[in-house]
């Protein structure tokens, strides 16, 4: 036989007899069960729960807002106006470009019984949905509903409604000069987004028709008029914008397509999604940290086991082999686990936001982020086991079998290589986020600050293997504060869990403090909208005669389209994206001869006498938008008018005050006399006074809506509450990764430990000095980790507050306290671990572990 | 002094009885060499007689103390102060060096010169080369010398070495017994030896055989 085929069949045969030995060696492994992975395994199954929660949360409502898009905005295109139809004419031509459902909408006020509170009213045509369904209570059908009935027409109200007026079909609701029958509940409203700006009551339906005889679309109301398109098949999108533009060159109509009303909504899911997403990077991070952690203890515990397989003939490869199968075999099932409970999680959770959002979604929308996230789990786990498998392979056997204690030394390339494909899964979770900007500057700070630990924790090693030991416990506490590497680890993985709760806890104290605390002093008890001019001066008087009322702020109410800056189209002109939202749709507008009130940041009020033609105050939000300065000039549309003013100053306006705030205050003419209402603003003490005036008003001036801005901060609370509470989970989470992650640290030390005890207690060491020893070094690793990944904590919190929230820094003194305390905990749990638990007890402890 | 000393451990299965009722008097100085069966009870006899584990039954008296009375803290100062422990497998403290695992003893009990003294019975072990050393640095016979140190440094008046060299070879384990006895014969201290070694039993002054928990002759 020729020699280059003996060595052929030699080395098939090896490979033959190789696997034969693995599969018999893997048999027995398995059947003797993987209960040794269970803290791997409950590392893996956190970051996948965590990571798969939230992925498959984000992913799943961005598929639904891009399948309901058309449904959102009620048509394949629309057009708005604001407080006038559009004419007889211009409607005739949308016509023509496919059949055309109006609505209407506007806030007013609504009475049953003595019950009168404001509402979100929507009045709509026969062809109304052209997309979507609209669902009753009762499966009826909608627009039989509205028709008169027993001499009364008909309203829907969505559940809402009936439980603030404590009315049930059948009741009668007042709105304007018509009583209205209610007729059915609404479940579902296909379009309840497209209006996208926060309701102030709940939704009424009534027929088009019907709201002409209310009174309401009077001189000046604050009326938005929608026409939906349905654009036959074959029309492009883009074909019918352009065709409806040049009906209307001049501007002054909002055209929307189904993208721009799913982006609006999707931008603020997108948003949520990232920062939840930064939370999900912490999980994985930490939780692979965890996992590897994990795996090298327990390839630690198996030594023995391995250097008796390595006695017995069995190669590195075959070690590792068969290692690596019993990793993947755990990581399996953990990562089965995990998809599970996240899936379940995120069904729930999307049951409820699709719910109130009133979206269509399907499970199915869940699988591709699934998948994405098992994938970024998997390559992870792959980087976690690489060092721990080559130590694995380079594992000494006769040390081994000498004292069943050999240290785990991975071959350095495989340290980074593991290292490597670990940040690799944790890059591509960060850029298959919505804002992968964003997620990767949190990431960069978590990396930098598990860097900062690292280093910091091999400082303190260093520092303390210098100079003398004085006494038994300093000299017990040193030897384990002594070793860079170990230091360092501890350091980090108690640091990154303290770090990442500490930054939640932060931006939540802030959040709630922003919105709640500063809430209450600044903000009215009640806004009167629609009230004309002729009523203003009335009203003036009768607020001002009442010392209970106080704080009263009027002022114009128009609004304007932003058509273009120095006379380049204002989407051009943009020139910050995060801004979009001053150019879409019409924005708040008023009129003054006098200062607002609000800060100047450039430029001077115009004289109060000033008559000449329009100056524009720009508030900060539009300055930002464009670079705007003093002097330049901005062409926008008002009542269906056309202006170009020029730009006189920069106002600063505070936002969330619930105060009507504008974007554009204007000089006085031409629109001192043009069609508009006002808004007016104040605050009643106890509030009876607030709600005898809401009565009187309903009674003398039942065109004005009165909004109590009383109940809309319970609401906002409420939501603030539930905020806090999903805050306070996520941190949860967080904590219960850290927390495995440590233990899974700390459980590589047990054994040494356990040894090392045994020694001292048969030199005579009592429990006490040892269990001290081992808290003064935990102590001192906590103390680094507490000081550092607090300081970590609040810069991060700091970030996500003032670059992504853009609200006041406010960390609270619990974010202070919390850092200290969770380093307090995990170093009395960890000085636990390797004190007292680590100590023989029991009868016969002693003796089994001596002659072990 | 052992007076029908029992050691029994309680299992979910029932007590298991180690130590059947032994007598066994060591006079000052004297050395005695334990030997027996593997798991005859002479690993278990050791930990009664160093206080590590507490006798279930009849009186044991180690250097004036009462062993079944005394309490935990009261058995590890007596040990700490008087007695002196060598096991076949050393248990040194593997993050600590030849010289600080020897000094612990001595710290341990306060004493100022700990490292001096330990450096002088290391250098007596043939070891002043090694004092900086890990045990993971150590060849078995130096470690085993390290751990002899560590139970002579403190002067001690009783020593228990259980199979001081099973893990040895024939030459080392012979300097290892030459080490042990001349250091017992120089402080004066009683010393108990398990071994199965019939010539290092027969270097002590009597031997003491075992046997399912219990004096066999």
């Amino acid at each position: 036989m020729p020699a280059g085929l003996r060595d052929n069949m030699t080395a098939m045969g090896n490979r033959i007899t190789g696997f034969r030995v693995l599969r018999e060696l893997l048999a027995a492994e398995l059947a003797a069960g993987i209960v040794g992975l269970r803290l791997f395994m409950a590392c893996v199954v956190m970051a996948m729960f965590v990571l798969g929660s939230v992925w498959m949360l984000g992913a799943g409502l961005s598929r639904a807002l891009a399948g309901s898009g058309t449904a959102i905005l009620g048509g394949d295109i629309a057009v708005s106006t604001v407080n006038a139809p559009l004419g007889e004419n211009s409607l005739r031509d949308l016509q023509d470009i496919g059949p055309v459902s109006r609505i209407v909408e506007m806030r007013t006020s609504a009475t049953v019984g003595e019950v009168r509170a404001s509402v979100e009213l929507k009045a709509v045509d026969n062809a109304y949905p052209l997309y979507g369904t609209l669902r009753l209570s009762d499966g009826a059908k909608a627009e039989s509903l509205f028709t008169d009935q027993n001499g009364l027409p008909g309203a829907l109200v969505e559940p809402a409604f009936l439980s603030r007026f404590s009315a049930g079909t059948g009741d009668i609701i007042r709105i304007g000069d018509v009583d209205f029958r209610i007729r059915g509940t609404l479940l579902t409203e296909p379009d309840r987004l497209s209006a996208g700006r926060f309701m102030v009551g709940p939704r009424v339906l009534i027929g088009l028709p019907q709201l002409e005889d209310t009174g309401l679309l009077g001189f000046g109301s604050l009326v938005d008029y929608r026409y939906r398109i349905r654009l036959a098949d074959g029309t492009g999108v883009a074909d019918a914008m352009a065709a409806i533009r040049a009906l209307n060159p001049e501007g002054g109509w909002e055209i929307e397509t189904p993208q721009d009303a799913g982006d609006r909504v999707r931008r603020t899911v997108d948003r949520t999604t990232t920062f939840l997403g930064v939370a999900g990077v912490v999980a994985l991070a930490v939780g692979l940290a965890g996992a590897w952690a994990a795996a090298s203890v327990w390839i630690a515990r198996r030594a023995r086991t391995i250097a008796l397989y390595r006695l017995s003939g069995a190669t590195p490869a075959i070690v590792v082999s068969l290692h690596a199968v019993i990793i993947a075999a755990a990581a399996c099932l953990a990562i089965t686990a995990g998809l599970g409970l996240a899936g379940f999680v995120a069904t729930v959770m999307m049951d409820t936001v699709a719910a109130r959002l009133q979206l269509m979604w399907s499970p199915a929308a869940l699988v591709l982020p699934a998948l994405q996230v098992t994938a970024i789990l998997a390559v992870g786990i792959a980087g976690a086991s690489i060092a721990t498998l080559s130590g694995a392979a380079r594992l000494s056997p006769g040390a081994a079998m000498r004292s069943g204690d050999a240290p785990l030394a991975p071959a350095p390339r495989y340290l980074l290589t593991g290292a490597a494909v670990m940040g690799m899964a944790i890059v591509f979770a960060i850029f298959t986020l919505p804002f992968p900007a964003l997620a990767a500057a949190a990431g960069f700070g978590l990396g930098a600050a598990a860097g900062i630990l690292g280093l910091c924790g091999w400082a303190l090693a260093r520092i303390a293997a210098r100079g003398q030991a004085p006494g038994f416990i300093a000299l017990v506490a040193r030897p384990g504060l002594s070793m860079p590497g170990a230091v360092a680890t501890k350091a980090v993985a108690i640091g990154l869990g303290i770090a990442g709760v500490t930054a939640i806890i932060a931006a939540q104290n802030s959040l709630e403090q922003a919105l709640k605390a500063e809430l209450p002093d600044r903000i009215p008890d009640v806004i009167l909208m629609d009230v004309q001019p002729s009523q203003v001066d009335r009203i003036t008087a009768r607020i001002e005669t009442d010392p209970a009322l106080s704080d009263l702020q009027s002022s114009p109410f128009m609004r304007a389209i932003i058509l273009s800056v120095n006379d380049v189209p204002a989407e051009a002109a943009l020139k910050r994206q995060n801004k979009s939202w001053v150019i879409e749709g019409d924005r708040s507008f008023a009129w003054a001869a006098e200062p607002t009130g609000a800060e100047l940041l450039a430029g001077e009020w115009w004289d109060a006498d000033y008559d000449g033609p329009p100056l524009i105050s720009a508030e900060e939000d539009v300055q930002e938008a464009f670079d705007l300065k003093p002097g330049d000039r901005i062409t926008y549309s008002v009542l269906g008018r056309r202006f170009t003013s020029e730009v006189a100053n920069i106002r600063k306006e505070y936002h969330r005050t619930f105060r009507p705030e504008f974007l554009m205050v204007a000089s006085p003419e031409p629109f001192r006399n043009a069609p508009h209402s006002w808004v007016m603003s104040l605050e009643g003490g106890d509030g009876t006074a607030v709600d005898k005036l809401i009565r009187d008003l309903a009674a003398e001036a039942p065109n004005i809506t009165a909004i109590d801005i009383r109940r809309i901060v319970a609401q906002v609370t409420e939501v603030i509450e539930g905020a806090v509470l999903a805050s306070l989970a996520i941190a949860a989470t967080l904590l219960v990764a850290g927390a495995l992650s440590v233990t899974a640290v700390f459980a590589a030390d047990v054994d040494a430990r356990r040894r090392e005890a045994l020694a001292f207690v048969l030199i005579g060491a009592s429990r006490r000095e040892v269990a001290l020893a081992r808290l003064i070094e935990a102590a001192a690793i906590g103390a680094v980790a507490a000081v550092l990944g607090g300081l970590a904590g609040q810069i991060g919190g700091y970030w996500l507050v003032s670059e992504a929230l853009h609200i006041a820094w406010a960390p609270g003194l619990v974010s202070f306290l919390l850092p200290l305390t969770l380093g307090v905990v995990a170093a009395l749990a960890a000085g636990l671990t390797g004190g007292i638990s680590a100590l023989p007890k029991g009868p016969g402890a002693v003796a089994r572990q001596l002659t072990a | 002094m052992l007076r029908g000393a029992r050691l029994s451990y309680p299992t979910p299965s029932g007590d298991i009885a180690i130590l059947k009722g032994i007598d066994l008097t060591v006079a000052a100085g004297e050395t005695v060499a334990v030997t027996g069966p593997s798991g005859s009870g002479k690993s278990s006899l050791i930990a009664v007689m160093a206080g590590l584990e507490s006798p279930t039954g009849g009186s044991t008296e180690i250097l004036g103390m009462d062993m079944t009375t005394a309490s935990e803290q009261d058995r590890t100062h007596l040990r700490r102060r008087d007695i002196g422990v060598v096991f076949q497998s050393y248990h040194l403290v593997p993050t600590m060096t030849a010289l600080q695992n020897v000094s612990l003893p001595l710290v341990l009990a306060g004493i100022q010169d700990a490292e001096d003294r330990a450096s002088r019975i290391l250098d007596r072990m043939g070891l002043s080369h090694r004092l900086t050393h890990r045990p993971a640095a150590l060849s078995g016979g130096e470690q085993q010398r390290v751990a002899i140190a560590r139970a002579f440094v403190a002067e001690p008046r009783f020593v228990l070495a259980d199979e001081p060299t099973g893990n040895l070879d024939q030459e080392t384990g012979d300097v290892i017994a030459e080490a042990i006895f001349a250091l017992t014969r120089d402080s004066g201290a009683a010393m108990v030896l398990v071994t199965h070694d019939r010539d290092l039993a027969a270097r002590c002054d009597r031997t003491v055989a075992i046997d399912a928990g219990r004096i066999a002759g």
